[in-house]
């Protein structure tokens, strides 16, 4: 698998402050990587540094395979949309005269931008003032601004922010849809059922650090889940020396991966305590994610 | 790269009315300016060469610009930066390879035609009210084209000065605060002696004055210290020219 974005111990500290710590990410070409973390993790700095807004302390990055830095930008973002913090547009302008400065700025043809705009459904749009779009337009109208120049990398920094369900699922369905067409997107969130639902290979940040990087199997396998023991004699196997918290069906252990699974059963069949059932509690992603980011909480 | 970003700024200035701007403070200028040309005591003197009538009327215009252009470039410089605070326009250009100093340099120039097309109308409204109202002398068109190209001169530094504590810093108030306490300077210093007008940026309004009263009532025709005038103005461009590098290199926006 070919990766569009790498880096290599990118680090970025603001005086004593460490804001991202050796940072090694592979963002896989032509998938949904989903950036999560909670706030002030650290994932816009990150994605600033990803397109030379922010420079790195320490650390490389690769991006479509070449170095990019401040000398190499330049030939990079063109190839590159980006949406970082709240979605560009002046608001004295309409859509329209927006879309035509970013047309100016970027040199594209004006068939470009009005297939970013279709794509993102604001054609009726056009001729408003950008200060009377809802949040959802404008961060809409961003999109269009970063699909515009047909990038092969979209990096976008929480475009879900402040959508409501409807216009969450359908830029879900539009970042899917640009990963089918070959297009790698990059999105950040802090909402997990956001990212769930529309990445393939997650990437979760907690603290600055890069505590998780795979697919959302590799997490689920990653973060093991408590065991249930169901048992008739809970206090048995808890006198026998167990740690584990009582439930309904008998005992609760959490941390148990395969090999201490087998070693516990081998204890309780020592100590003759009856078991009737072993089974893994059923997790959400939300869990695995709170287990992981040390219940930094996600918002 | 900066034609297309004066493109740019010539685009984003749409609804900023910066043309209408202009014009009140043209007809704020030109209405103050020339209220006098309507007294008795003035018009006496319209066809007397000694009691100065033109020399007067571009007294009285110094006077007025002092009080008006700082607040004028303070208003045009902050109303042009803050889109971009607002808009998120400087990450928005940095992505496109253009930094923050490079927008301010345009917006430089974009708002520089507008001041020069304004001082150039205040002059020529100035002189067309005058003849007018009846002053039958020549009018000085040297002098005041001498004092117009300075108070151009003395616009566009400011206006650099301007545009780099707008983009530095989000709150607009400021920067107007900045320009107001600057037209109360540039017209106390018409009313202090000639070192006062050097001592700070504003002072300069005063200091390009083409004439200035001696002994009560009698007009004596002045010109700034040229060293002090040129230092003033390659110092304004030397920093600006630099500011905008620095805002260029820094990180993200430059507030």
């Amino acid at each position: 698998m070919s990766h569009v974005i790498t880096t290599e111990g990118l680090t970025k500290a603001y005086g004593s402050r460490t804001v991202v710590d050796s940072l090694d990410l592979r963002v896989p070409e032509g998938r949904v990587y989903g950036f999560l973390g909670p706030n002030g993790s650290g994932k816009s700095t990150t994605m600033k540094m990803l397109l030379s807004l922010v420079r790195p302390t320490r650390g490389e990055i690769r991006v479509l395979g070449r170095p990019m830095d401040r000398r190499t930008r330049h030939e990079l973002t063109p190839l590159i949309g980006s949406l970082i913090e709240s979605p560009p547009g002046y608001g004295h302008l309409t859509g329209r005269e927006n879309m035509a400065i970013v047309r100016r700025m970027l040199g594209l043809s004006e068939r470009r931008v009005e297939r970013a705009v279709a794509t993102v459904r604001l054609r009726d749009q056009m001729d408003k003032p950008v200060r009377a779009y809802s949040l959802g337009m404008k961060q809409r109208l961003g999109i269009a601004m970063a699909l515009a120049r047909e990038p092969r990398l979209l990096i976008l920094d929480e475009p879900t922010n402040g959508l409501d369900p409807a216009g969450i699922e359908e830029i879900r369905a539009l970042l899917v849809s640009l990963a089918g067409e070959g297009v790698t997107v990059m999105v950040s969130s802090h909402l997990l059922d956001e990212i769930d639902r529309m990445a393939s290979v997650l990437g979760i940040l907690g603290q600055g650090r890069l505590i998780f990087q795979g697919t959302r199997e590799e997490l689920f396998d990653r973060s093991a889940p408590d065991l249930i023991v169901e048992t008739p004699e809970p206090e048995r196997a808890l006198a026998s020396g167990l740690s584990a918290v009582r439930v309904r069906e008998g005992l609760r252990l959490a941390g148990r991966d395969g090999g201490s699974t087998a070693a516990l059963v081998r204890h309780l069949v020592h100590h003759d305590v009856p078991v009737h059932g072993l089974r893994r509690v059923e997790r959400s992603l939300e869990e695995v994610f709170m287990d992981l980011t040390g219940r930094e909480g996600l918002s | 790269m900066i034609r297309t970003a004066v493109d740019l700024e010539v685009r984003k200035t749409r609804r900023m009315r910066v043309w209408a701007l202009c014009l009140v403070m043209v007809v704020a200028v030109v209405v103050l300016a020339g209220m006098s040309l309507g007294s008795e005591a003035t018009r006496a003197g319209f066809a007397d060469p000694d009691a100065r009538p033109w020399e007067r009327l571009l007294l009285n215009h110094v006077m007025v610009a002092a009080m008006t252009s700082p607040i004028l470039v303070a208003v045009l410089a902050g109303r042009q930066v803050d889109i971009e605070h607002q808009g998120q326009g400087w990450t928005l250009a940095r992505t496109a390879g253009m930094g923050p100093g490079l927008l301010c340099r345009a917006k430089a120039l974009v708002l520089g035609t507008a001041l020069v097309s304004t001082v150039v109308a205040q002059c020529a409204l100035l002189i067309l009210a005058g003849t007018v109202a009846g002053i039958e002398p020549t009018p000085p068109l040297l002098l005041w084209g001498r004092y117009a190209l300075c108070l151009t001169a003395v616009h566009l530094a400011l206006m650099g000065l301007h545009l780099w504590l707008a983009a530095r810093v989000d709150n607009q108030l400021v920067g107007l605060g900045v320009g107001l306490l600057g037209a109360f300077y540039a017209v106390f210093s018409l009313l202090m002696p000639s070192w006062v007008a050097y001592a700070l940026p504003w002072g300069y309004y005063a200091a390009i004055s083409p004439l200035r009263m001696e002994g009560g009532d009698r007009l004596i025709e002045s010109q700034p210290d040229p060293v002090l005038f040129t230092l003033f103005l390659g110092g304004a461009a030397v920093l600006f020219l630099t500011a905008c590098r620095r805002l260029d290199r820094a990180e993200g926006g430059p507030a």
